[in-house]
């Protein structure tokens, strides 16, 4: 490759420019040498010390920081502690007894105890029931019920905790209004939940019940019975008969349970209307069977013509309970035939239904039943299940094209309802 | 007052020669942080860094604060040093990097001031005449313009005699680049000196003895 003079020119002036700046640095004498070695020294001594001097401050830094992080925690842990500390001490004023040794409740006269707790809750023990105070402490309230009734009314707290025994049952409390009741004789346990929920263990549950409000639950340890039952929501607002008038504010839902037998006492208050066969009693106690031995001794048609509303209604369940469906079916006809005007003349429209499902070919009956239900009570205390077994039903007799109106109604009208699963999964079809 | 004398015997030690310690051994010394492993490194290296520095740089107090940065850093990251026998390349990379970074810091200057920088040839104590002192400031003068890469490649290339294949390790560079950049500023400083009279004048080959 040949070059041009020009590029002759520049390549050579371009190797006299390297030359000038080439030669133009001399080499540094052994004493310059020597000084930039001495101050390279100087310089990685003040290195070292300056990383050791921050090496230091880190660790300062650090100790300082887990110091901190170890002081924001146990003052955490002590507000905590402060916190848990904070519900008062729990206490309570007695009315119509004494407290004595081993935390017994004794009565000092015969119309029984109340309990009224700082925080609101509120206990009491009906005439001639035995309890004990096992333990009242700011986490909690621990009462036992040794026998008779007793009503309760808790405040709900999330830091307290209320435990009732109840002879070999062990209810569990939140912010609950229930009635609960032992006989040790008959063994005989029983729990009306008006409000809150409970969680009840005993040795015939085989584990946890849990109440929702406006059940009852009756347990008979002798016959190996339990019967949860719903109840209709009730009203009215009563103290237990006999029990001391309070000087606190009274206590808005607390309701005696209707007492069972002779031993409680009976007040003029409660003392059964002429006529009366205490058959409502019995059935709430669980002895079904006595009812109808009662029948059964009296005469089926003496009873069904002479017996009061509540007795009627009383052996139309204890029937439905032993699967008497005859014998259900004229008892509740006959509370319609008798007493027209009557709250369970309704209810035992819905009744009446369920008592014709037992039958064979009795799914159209009780439809119907149902619909006269609905029909008269739309806003009845058994509409939902009434609509919700007219929907089943209607779909075991006529398909779920048929039933799929009444499941798409079941979700209008009650859309937390029993019922409202099986409606939506008939809503959405196969 | 009698004085007591002791009866130890005392033995004068001389440090040992090290100028024929190998690289490898260098290394290892400066890995263990030894005292004479320091001192040999900065006797062995020093003079090559530092006269690269001020060819790059233009200036010798410039170079002089560059080589102790190289060597600083050289002693605190000895400890990466994989292979003890590449200890020149390490010092070596370590300079161009540094001279690199220099080099944009300078440009970096001159631009935030507006104004060109100043081509102040400092020589140290070298005995240049006024003459000579004034054509090497016009030749730094024209390598300020170089942009940092060409301005260090052409440094590495025609005053270290460096292969294009070590600038590009140093550098971490591709050949083709070192190439490219080796080609662009031997090509602008050509030209710029062409269309300098005075200097090309000053720079021609007759008057070098070329």
């Amino acid at each position: 490759m040949t070059t041009t003079p020009d590029e002759t020119k520049e390549t050579a002036a371009l190797a006299a420019f390297t030359e000038v700046v080439r030669d133009g640095v001399g080499p540094h004498t052994p004493a310059e040498l020597d000084q930039g070695l001495n101050s390279l020294y100087a310089r990685i001594a003040a290195g070292r010390a300056q990383r050791w001097g921050l090496w230091r401050w880190s660790l300062v830094g650090v100790t300082a920081l887990l110091c901190a992080v170890v002081g924001l925690h146990a003052a955490s842990d002590y507000r905590k502690r402060l916190r848990v500390s904070v519900p008062p001490a729990l206490t309570y004023h007695i009315e119509g007894g004494s407290v004595i040794e081993g935390g017994y409740l004794r009565e000092s006269g015969h119309q029984g105890i109340k309990l009224l707790f700082n925080e609101g809750s509120k206990l009491v023990l009906m005439p001639g029931t035995r309890g004990r105070l096992r333990a009242v402490a700011p986490e909690g309230t621990r009462i036992a019920i040794d026998q008779g009734t007793a009503a309760f009314q808790v405040t709900p707290s999330s830091d307290r905790r209320w435990l009732v025994e109840v002879g070999p049952f062990l209810v569990k409390v939140k912010g609950t209004v229930f009635t609960v009741a032992w006989d040790p004789p008959s063994e005989h346990f029983e729990l009306r939940l008006r409000h809150g929920r409970v969680v009840v263990s005993g040795p015939v549950s085989g584990g946890d019940i849990v109440l929702r409000a406006g059940q009852r639950l009756v347990v008979s340890l002798a016959s190996a019975e339990t019967l949860i039952t719903d109840e209709k929501p009730e009203d009215d607002i009563a103290e237990p008969a006999g029990a001391p008038a309070s000087s606190a504010p009274p206590a808005p839902a607390l309701r005696p349970p209707v007492p069972r037998d002779k031993s409680a006492g009976v007040s003029p208050s409660n003392a059964k209307p002429e006529g009366e066969r205490g058959w409502a009693d019995k059935l709430a106690n669980g002895h079904w069977d006595r009812i109808l031995s009662d029948v059964e001794r009296t005469g089926v048609k003496a009873a069904l013509d002479e017996a009061g509303s509540e007795d009627l209604f009383a052996l139309a369940n204890a029937a439905r309970y032993r699967r008497r469906t005859d014998l259900a079916r004229a008892a509740l006809l006959a509370e319609r035939r008798r007493f027209p005007a009557s709250t369970h003349a309704l209810d035992a429209l819905f009744l009446l239904g369920r008592v014709e499902e037992f039958g064979e070919r009795g799914t159209a009956r009780a439809i119907a039943w149902y619909d006269e239900y609905l029909a008269r009570a739309p806003a009845g205390a058994y509409a939902a299940e009434a609509l919700g077994r007219k929907m089943t039903l209607t779909n075991e007799l006529g398909g779920s094209a048929e039933a799929r109106p009444i499941a798409d109604e079941y979700l209008r009208r009650f859309p937390r309802g029993g019922y409202a699963r099986s409606a939506r999964a008939l809503v959405r079809g196969p | 007052m009698p004085t007591r004398r002791s009866h130890v015997p005392l033995t004068l030690v001389i440090a040992r020669d090290r100028s024929d310690a190998s690289d490898g051994d260098l290394a290892q010394g400066l890995v263990a942080d030894e005292g004479w492993a320091i001192a040999e490194t900065w006797r062995r290296f020093a003079p090559m860094v530092l006269a690269m520095a001020e060819r790059a740089l233009g200036s010798r107090s410039e170079a002089d604060d560059l080589g102790q940065e190289v060597f600083y850093h050289v002693f605190r990251k000895a400890k990466t040093l994989r292979a003890p026998d590449r200890l020149r390349s390490f010092v070596y990379s370590f300079a161009v990097r540094e001279l690199k970074s220099e080099l944009r810091r300078k440009r970096l200057r001159a631009w935030l001031s507006f104004r060109q920088p100043e081509a102040l040839v400092d020589m140290g104590s070298g005995t240049l005449d006024v003459e000579a002192r004034d054509h090497l400031r016009r030749c730094h003068a024209l390598l300020d313009r170089l942009s940092p890469r060409d301005r260090l490649v052409f440094v590495l290339r025609r005053m270290e005699s460096m292969t294009v294949e070590e600038i590009a390790s140093t550098m971490q560079l591709s050949v083709s680049t070192v190439k490219r950049s080796m080609i662009h500023a031997s090509e602008r400083l050509s030209r710029w000196i062409v269309a300098d009279p005075g200097l090309a004048d000053l720079l021609d080959a007759e008057r070098w003895g070329r």
